[in-house]
């Protein structure tokens, strides 16, 4: 037996190992579906949260890997154009699926710990941060019904589990036995917890504005024209927390905790493997949760700038279309793809013909999913919500990277002193504004 | 009677009842400390820690070092008290390998000590062995030289331009520069035949003609490197950060500068207008234009700013070789072997880091029977040590790539 498995390819292998675990993991779930299928059920669909938050917590797992990915592509191929180099151009189409294949290799490095480290504390640092990360993704409303809890204190609870990725941090840093890491632990826990300050205290006078710490509420209330987002009311806020946030990020200018030219790469500089692939991850997802943030408190997070949706109504029943839908299934796509194959072949007499088919079948298929997609765009507001949720997210994101190709980075007595003397004063002068107008618009 | 105690290291036989030897606790696999007890009054002194300082090993492998200097440093929080630079990591023994090369083979010896400007390490030990010769260099081959070491020097500021951002944790500038750097290692290739060690000088002369690559590639170069150069800075310049961390950093005043022997961009950006091109003039400096620019700051983006007004004159200087190119033999007429008459020579130049020197006794046999070569990376690390206590690691790094030492040359 275990002579015949090793003959095989690799590809067997994992075929054979997780085939006969489906089968056995099926089984078990028939079985206990049988068994006791109707009281799970019952329970499942009076505590109807429990659902929610099992699908969302796994929805938001699944998402964070691909999103990291996402970004961590934007950030290579885009600081190398602003370097005048080419980036990533090896693997998958400009050398997208890169990340993959990055992450790929973090997961089949040997995961070592240095002599002398604290092996649990060393081992739990990356899972504290990832973890910190990923709860806080779960509170980040996507689109209408589209997210993972709707708490009324949903603002106060991502602070609060943002700021736990500093303890895995320094963590990371006392347990390394490495005195950059060190270096770099008490650097980060210096930084959070000054920024947290100015972080918290600059959205204080939306909260004012808004009345509710409910982020799904605070959406909502910015519905309508582009003017009635936030920011217009609060621009000092805005400009406050987005500094701020850069540097709970860990972002340049403030990335002093992983400072390469000066304390090699900080709290992570003994880690490898997967362990440092946690740490990885877990930044870049926070700067997709800071990206979220920003556009979900100033930005009128999943709403379009305009009043959306547009009286436009799509009411196609394909049932009525009776024998008219075989046929239309049947000819049109072979007639599309012909129509858009034509002027490939006719134009470019060296095109052999087959190639030309090639072309109108991806320019088909391509058509296909954008006429699917505005359907559901139009069709479906949660569609639409997560268009423009993402869309002003990765421009924030990019902004992110684009401050990185640009900015070298600051002093810490630098950062020290621009969070206590200037964010710290301007925020609670923002607040004091805010109240005061408040107090007079009311009167 | 000896024996080894378990606080020194175990290869090392001391007595145990040596008073330098008890130290408190054991020291770890880690520690900085040497396995000797200390010699000399500082290193005793540097290696007892005061209440809440610790040593922290920075190099050979790190990353803003600029090459393989290890610098021990000892910290109070974040802040350097003292260091203590440990050099030799790049040790290949030049000197010596040159008293057993004839003079011409000398030249592939010097070149590279610095990698990035190798023209001008070759250039001092040519002129000292041409005074040894008494040989007239032809005009024409004195001013390729004048023109080939003049690009070397800009592509030496190009690259500082960006390691120095790099040490302050731009990404961009460094490869920016990079451009610069690229096009004219691709016109000095075409001249010379290589790309990062020239060996293009030769006692008498030169070792090529200006050819038509590289004429073409300077003159393309030439027609838009000002605006290019000046597109480059503006990345650094305007840009508040960068100006705010560089100004008022690691002051390095003129007497301190005179007293640790400081030469180049780094003592002009302390307000002193030394230049050897003008103070002792080789080669045909007399018939060129060009100004010294100086700086009276001394503090790192005077240096900073001091090397980009360099890259300036350089050009001019360039379009001044050009210009003036006289016709002629690019060598003088020597024999194959050399032998030069027994004596000694001293020849200096002024080069991207300061004074570039060579100072060789011959006994009268084709290979010289001393070669002394200074090099100003070497010298300007001593002044980290006046530079450096006070500041932050940061900073640190700051200091250090603002004075550009070159690793190659400190180590010879």
């Amino acid at each position: 037996m275990a002579r015949s498995f090793s003959r095989l390819t690799l590809a067997g292998k994992i075929l054979f190992t997780i085939f006969p675990i489906l089968l056995v993991l099926t089984g078990g779930l028939i079985v206990v579906i049988v068994v006791a299928g109707k009281p799970i059920v019952d329970f499942l669909a009076t505590n109807i949260w429990l659902v929610r938050f099992v699908v969302a917590a796994t929805a938001v797992l699944l998402m964070s890997v691909p999103s990291a990915f996402l970004i961590i592509y934007m950030e290579m191929k885009v600081i190398a154009l602003m370097n005048l180099r080419i980036g990533p151009d090896r693997v998958g189409p400009f050398g997208s699926l890169l990340s993959v294949v990055h992450g790929l290799k973090v997961l089949m490095k040997e995961d070592f710990s240095p002599t002398g480290a604290d092996r649990l504390v060393f081992t739990l640092a990356p899972i504290a941060v990832f973890m910190a990360t990923i709860m806080s993704l779960l509170v980040l409303p996507f689109a209408p019904g589209l997210f993972g809890v709707d708490m009324n204190i949903g603002l106060l609870y991502l602070f609060a589990v943002s700021g736990l990725s500093v303890v895995g941090l320094l963590m990371a840093g006392w347990s390394s036995f490495n005195k950059y890491s060190l270096l770099g632990g008490l650097r980060s826990a210096a930084q959070v917890v000054s920024y947290e300050i100015p972080l918290t205290l600059s959205v204080v006078g939306l909260l004012l504005l808004a009345g509710t710490m409910s982020l799904n509420t605070i959406s909502t209330n910015q519905a309508g024209w582009f003017t009635n987002w936030y920011v217009f009311q609060q621009p000092l806020g805005a400009l406050i927390f987005f500094i701020a946030a850069t540097a709970e990020a860990n972002r340049t200018p403030f990335d002093l905790t992983e400072a390469d030219s000066e304390i090699v790469a900080g709290f992570a500089t003994e880690y490898s493997g997967m362990r440092f692939g946690f740490f990885f991850f877990a930044e870049y997802v926070n700067v997709f949760v800071v990206s979220g943030l920003i556009v979900t408190l100033f930005f009128g997070g999943w709403n379009a700038p305009f009043p959306w949706p547009w009286p436009i109504a799509l009411n196609i029943d394909p049932g009525s279309m009776g024998l008219g839908l075989l046929f239309a299934l049947l000819i049109v796509p072979p007639l599309l793809i012909l129509a858009l194959a034509a002027p490939f072949y006719v134009g470019r007499s060296t095109l052999p013909w087959w190639q030309a088919l090639i072309i109108g079948f991806v320019l088909f298929n391509l058509l296909v999913v954008v006429a699917i997609g505005g359907w559901a765009f139009i069709s479906w507001d949660w569609v639409a919500g997560l268009f423009w949720f993402l869309g002003k997210s990765y421009l924030f994101v990019f902004t992110f990277v684009w401050m990185r190709g640009t900015l070298p980075r600051v002093r810490i007595d630098q950062l020290m002193g621009f969070a206590w003397k200037w964010l710290l004063p301007a925020s609670l002068l923002n607040l004091f504004v805010t109240a005061a107008a408040l107090v007079v618009v009311h009167r | 009677m000896t024996t080894a105690t378990p606080h020194v290291h175990p290869r090392q036989e001391v007595p145990s009842d040596d008073p330098r030897v008890q130290l408190d606790e054991a020291v770890g696999v880690f520690e900085p400390i040497p396995p000797y007890p200390p010699r000399t009054e500082r290193e005793s002194e540097f290696y007892t820690l005061g209440d809440g300082e610790m040593y922290i090993n920075m190099g050979p492998q790190h990353p803003s070092t600029h090459g393989v200097l290890r610098i021990v440093l000892k910290l109070d929080g974040e802040q350097v008290v003292d260091l203590d630079p440990v050099l030799g990591y790049l040790h290949r023994g030049v000197e010596k390998l040159c008293e057993n090369a004839d003079y011409h083979h000398t030249i592939a010896y010097l070149d590279p000590l610095e990698y990035i400007s190798s023209l001008f390490c070759e250039w001092p030990g040519v002129l000292a062995f041409e005074k040894l010769l008494d040989v007239e260099v032809p005009r024409r081959a004195e001013y390729i030289r004048v023109l080939s070491t003049e690009l070397n020097r800009i592509l030496s500021h190009s690259l500082f331009m960006g390691w120095m951002a790099l040490d302050l944790g731009g990404l961009t500038p460094i490869l920016w520069s990079f451009i610069e750097r690229d096009e004219i290692a691709e016109m000095l290739a075409a001249l010379t035949g290589q790309r990062l060690l020239f060996n293009y000088l030769r006692i008498g002369g030169v070792n090529g003609d200006l050819n038509h690559e590289f004429l073409s590639r300077l003159g393309d170069w030439m027609s838009r490197a000002t605006h290019q150069i000046e597109n480059n800075l503006g990345l650094l310049n305007q840009n508040e950060i960068f100006v705010r961390r560089m100004r008022g950093l690691g002051v390095l005043d003129k007497e301190t500068a005179f007293r640790m022997a400081v030469t180049g961009p780094n003592l002009r950006a302390s307000g002193v207008p030394l230049d050897f091109r003008r103070a002792h003039p080789y080669s045909v400096f007399t018939e060129l234009e060009f100004d010294i620019p100086t700086r009276d700051e001394g503090d790192c983006l005077a240096r900073y700013l001091v090397r980009i007004d360099e890259i300036k004159q350089s050009l001019r200087i360039i379009d001044q070789c050009l210009h003036n190119m006289p016709d002629g033999p690019i060598m003088a007429k020597l024999p194959r072997l050399l032998r030069p008459r027994p004596g000694r020579a001293y020849a200096a130049v002024e080069g991207p880091r300061g004074q570039y020197a060579a100072y060789v006794v011959s006994d009268g046999t084709d290979q010289p029977f001393r070669m002394r070569i200074h090099d100003p990376s070497f010298v300007h690390l001593q002044s980290v040590g006046v530079l450096m206590p006070g500041h932050l690691i940061a900073d640190a790094m700051a200091v250090m790539a603002s004075l550009d030492p070159i690793m190659g040359g400190v180590d010879k």
